[in-house]
């Protein structure tokens, strides 16, 4: 892993995000009616309309309001939302951070389940606890997420009154109380994830298992600890990363649902908000910052992977 | 006395869904103190499983049926877990077969060997270093502080497996088993790594295991030998006289089929006339020049040869000297530059190559396990190039007769038959092209030598039967030796020397390929 790959990589990360911009900026114009008839309702006058937009400047040719809005963002000004008439970037930003604490503590949750899971299963295979581990992913798998949620909320906070129902409260400013409200939705992203991370895990160790360099550290008279887990599981975890990675993407636009249930105003919901009230700076800016941050997921997950394996060369 | 180690009655046996098959019966077998026992077997007669059954690694399926095994006097099989992790490793060190597969691909290498150190000498870490430095050095590795840090892919085979060896000895075992060290190594590497063992073994007196499905090779580092058929010791004896004088019928078919270079197999000269294929001047370069680096390899340079009618052409070097590269070259695989003249015309590019070229240069690979596609009957893999060559598709049959193999062979998939059965198919597809020149890559590398000689026997007799030449690629002089009428030497990409058969050993003799004649292994001749 060198410096001039890590350069290469930023660079065309940059690359995908203008390429990203160009088309979120191109939908939001084809998209039906304008920013200024979504402000003004669709009993606006005509010449109301057109003084929105001249202010708007959406009587500029689009190339025009493109590198505008381009220009804005390089800058840090993602424009003005419709809908609150606040600044869209911090909004944003303030629930990508908290879609973050959700997405790192769900895949920390699901990798603390599904890795010992599917070593358990790769060594325990073709038997109970193997079937057992694949019945579990399986129903993982097909159960979609707002079941699942729905279930541990009538368990846990309703019959159990464990944990509060929904709701969202800042870590910062009450670690314990924001904790508890955290629980329920890492819980639920976790157990969705945690099914195919631990049939990736089982099917890795199992090939790895039958390696000779594995067989050879049995034969070398290492413990059966050291064997696993320093001569196995590092090896099949590599391609686990990859896919953790694609996770991450996942989590942050995929849970939208989990984000709806639980009242936990994340991008996801942030974003869907904006949809439904056309709120286009916002639209714009959320699935730009959605696309960074899985740009650089991925840019992790190849870090982390060359870590592992040494024979990774990015060059 | 006790013997070092004493297997007794030992019987053992795979279960496969319902139905048991024997693979060791009643073994009696002893290495004594300071003693190398050679084991040898052809593929399937077992010498893996009593390996893995000394060091008690069985799979789950195996079901042992009495018998002991006992390691001075200590029944291994009657041992708890914490006491095999003592044998495993410390008393008995164990050498594997490919050391680019037995080496953990993301540790280093000084990790591997401070493992062992730290687990059986209780070492604790910056004494362990020590330690493996030292048995680096040992085994003769340059710079082993530097090889310490790196990974195993950053290493030589011919290194990587000095690695496993010092392994296997950094603990002072009381036994060493070797399963085929050398087989996936080149003949000088190979060598290399065969004085180094009888160097060890001289030093630290240690007794040894040696497998190996190689008479010459055994030969060469064992005391006494053991002759393995089938999960039943057919001989054992001296190991001289094992290989002057075999008892056993089975022996003498192993010994017969060890390729010697003075038992010539053709006795014909090539027709002569206009060479059938001429190259001259090819050239190969792998990887691709980047923006700013030129991360371009050398795979030939300038090599200039030609084949006659009905010639045999032997391509010998170590691996990586670029034998198969120029094979690929030849047949359009890799691009190439420099030009090859055949049929009165020169090809200089790949896409020159017309139906006529490709169907009269067929090449035959080394594994035919990836050559074959396994979604393909027999009968379809064969009939793709009658197809193609304007051939007639119900002459599978007769391709089929032509290597030997049954005709009902075409209904079935490529996993149903046997390694030699396989590289029929395999040469009956090259065939069926109606080829003039077949390229042979190592293609009795993977088989045992009694298949091997069956193959060789095949080829020449096609030779006979169409009057093709090959191009006989390996890395085996003495089998080479036998059947090819000219040599050409390639070291380093380089054609190196380039000389009639019989003339190997003259005085004009390349030193590098003499060297290589040294290094191959050939049985000591009767009498």
């Amino acid at each position: 892993m060198s410096l001039s790959w890590f350069l290469k990589r930023l660079a065309l990360i940059v690359y995908t995000l203008l390429i990203v911009s160009v088309v979120v900026f191109g939908i939001t114009q084809v998209l039906p009616g304008d920013a200024a008839q979504s402000v003004l309702g669709e009993n606006a006058t005509p010449a109301a309309l057109a003084a929105l937009r001249v202010k708007l400047g959406l009587d500029q040719p689009v190339l025009v309001q493109f590198a505008h809005w381009l220009g804005g963002v390089l800058h840090g000004d993602f424009g003005t939302s419709i809908r609150t008439g606040q600044p869209v970037g911090p909004m944003m930003f303030t629930a990508l951070g908290r879609s973050l604490i959700l997405t790192v503590l769900s895949l920390a949750l699901m990798l603390v389940i599904a890795v010992p899971l599917g070593i358990l299963a790769a060594l325990r295979r073709g038997r109970a606890a193997d079937v057992g581990v694949g019945l579990i992913s399986y129903l993982g798998v097909s159960v979609p997420e707002f079941v699942t949620a729905t279930v541990l909320l009538i368990v846990l906070a309703d019959w159990l009154q464990l944990l509060p129902a929904t709701g969202y409260v800042p870590l910062a400013e009450h670690p314990i109380e924001g904790l508890k409200h955290l629980v329920l939705p890492v819980l639920t992203v976790s157990l969705v994830l945690v099914a195919h991370v631990s049939r990736m895990v089982r099917s890795e160790m199992v090939d790895v298992l039958h390696s000779d360099y594995v067989r050879a550290a049995r034969l070398k008279g290492l413990p059966e600890r050291v064997v696993l887990v320093r001569h196995a599981l590092r090896n099949a975890l590599i391609p686990v990363v990859t896919i953790v990675a694609l996770d991450v993407g996942y989590v942050l636009g995929g849970i939208i649902v989990v984000e709806e249930i639980f009242a936990l105003p994340g991008i996801g919901r942030q974003l869907i908000v904006a949809i439904e009230s056309r709120d286009l700076p916002a639209i714009q800016a959320g699935a730009l910052i959605m696309a960074a941050t899985y740009a650089v997921a991925n840019l992790i997950a190849d870090m982390v992977c060359a870590l592992l394996d040494r024979r990774i060369q990015y060059d | 006395m006790t013997a070092l180690l004493d297997i007794a009655n030992y019987s053992l046996a795979y279960r496969t869904r319902g139905t048991e098959t024997t693979v060791l019966s009643a073994i009696d077998l002893a290495v004594g103190e300071g003693e190398v026992l050679g084991l040898v077997g052809e593929s399937g007669s077992g010498k893996s499983s009593l390996a893995w059954a000394i060091m008690r690694a069985l799979p789950s399926n195996a079901r042992e049926d009495g018998g002991t095994i006992r390691l001075r006097g200590d029944d291994l099989r009657a041992m708890g877990p914490a006491k095999l992790l003592e044998v495993r490793g410390g008393r008995i060190g164990m050498v594997f077969q490919d050391p680019a597969t037995s080496l953990n691909p993301t540790l280093t290498l000084g990790r591997q060997i401070v493992e062992v150190l730290k687990q059986h000498r209780g070492m604790g870490r910056a004494e362990a270093h020590r330690e493996a430095v030292e048995a680096l050095r040992r085994v003769e590795l340059r710079d082993p502080e530097a090889l310490m840090a790196r990974y195993p892919h950053e290493a030589s085979g011919g290194e990587k497996q000095r690695v496993g060896i010092a392994t296997a000895f950094a603990c002072r075992p009381e036994l060493v088993i070797f399963d085929e060290p050398t087989t996936a190594l080149d003949v000088i590497t190979g060598n290399r790594i065969l004085e180094l063992f009888r160097r060890l073994r001289d030093e630290t007196g240690v007794g040894g295991l040696y497998i190996s499905h190689d008479l010459a090779l055994v030969q060469k580092v064992a005391d006494r030998v053991a002759v393995l058929d089938r999960g039943h010791i057919v001989e054992q004896g001296d190991a001289r006289r094992i290989f002057t004088a075999p008892q056993a019928d089975y022996t003498k078919r192993l010994v017969a089929a060890v390729p010697t270079p003075e038992h010539r197999l053709v006795d014909d000269q090539p027709a002569g006339g206009e060479p059938l294929l001429t190259a001259e001047d090819i050239a190969v370069t792998y990887g691709r020049k980047r923006l700013f680096r030129d991360k371009r390899v050398a795979g030939n340079r300038g090599i200039s040869l030609s084949i006659g009618k009905g010639e045999i052409l032997g391509l010998v070097g170590e691996s990586g000297s670029g034998k198969s590269t120029l094979a690929k070259a030849i047949t359009g695989i890799n691009r190439f530059t420099g030009r090859i003249l055949y049929d009165g015309r020169w090809v200089e590019h790949e896409r020159q190559m017309d139906r006529q070229y490709r169907a009269g240069i067929q090449i035959v690979f080394q594994h035919p396990d990836a050559s074959l596609n396994p979604r393909q009957t027999i009968g379809e893999i064969l009939q793709r190039p009658l197809r193609l060559y304007g051939g007639d598709v119900k002459d599978v049959p007769k391709l089929l007769e032509q290597v030997r193999l049954p005709a009902d062979f075409a209904r079935r998939y490529p996993h149903q038959l046997s390694g030699g059965q396989k590289q029929r198919v395999a040469i009956a597809r090259a065939f069926a092209a109606r080829p003039r020149l077949v390229i042979c890559d190592e293609i009795t590398a993977p088989l045992d030598v009694s298949v091997q000689a069956s193959i060789i026997e095949l080829l020449l007799e096609l030779r006979r039967a169409h009057g093709t030449a090959y191009m006989f690629i390996t890395h085996d002089l003495n089998l080479v030796r036998q059947i090819a009428h000219r040599l050409a030497v390639i070291r380093g990409g380089e054609l190196v020397d380039l000389l009639n058969a019989e003339d190997v050993g003259a005085a004009s003799t390349h030193p590098y390929t003499r060297e290589l004649m040294a290094a191959s292994s050939s049985l000591v001749s009767n009498g």
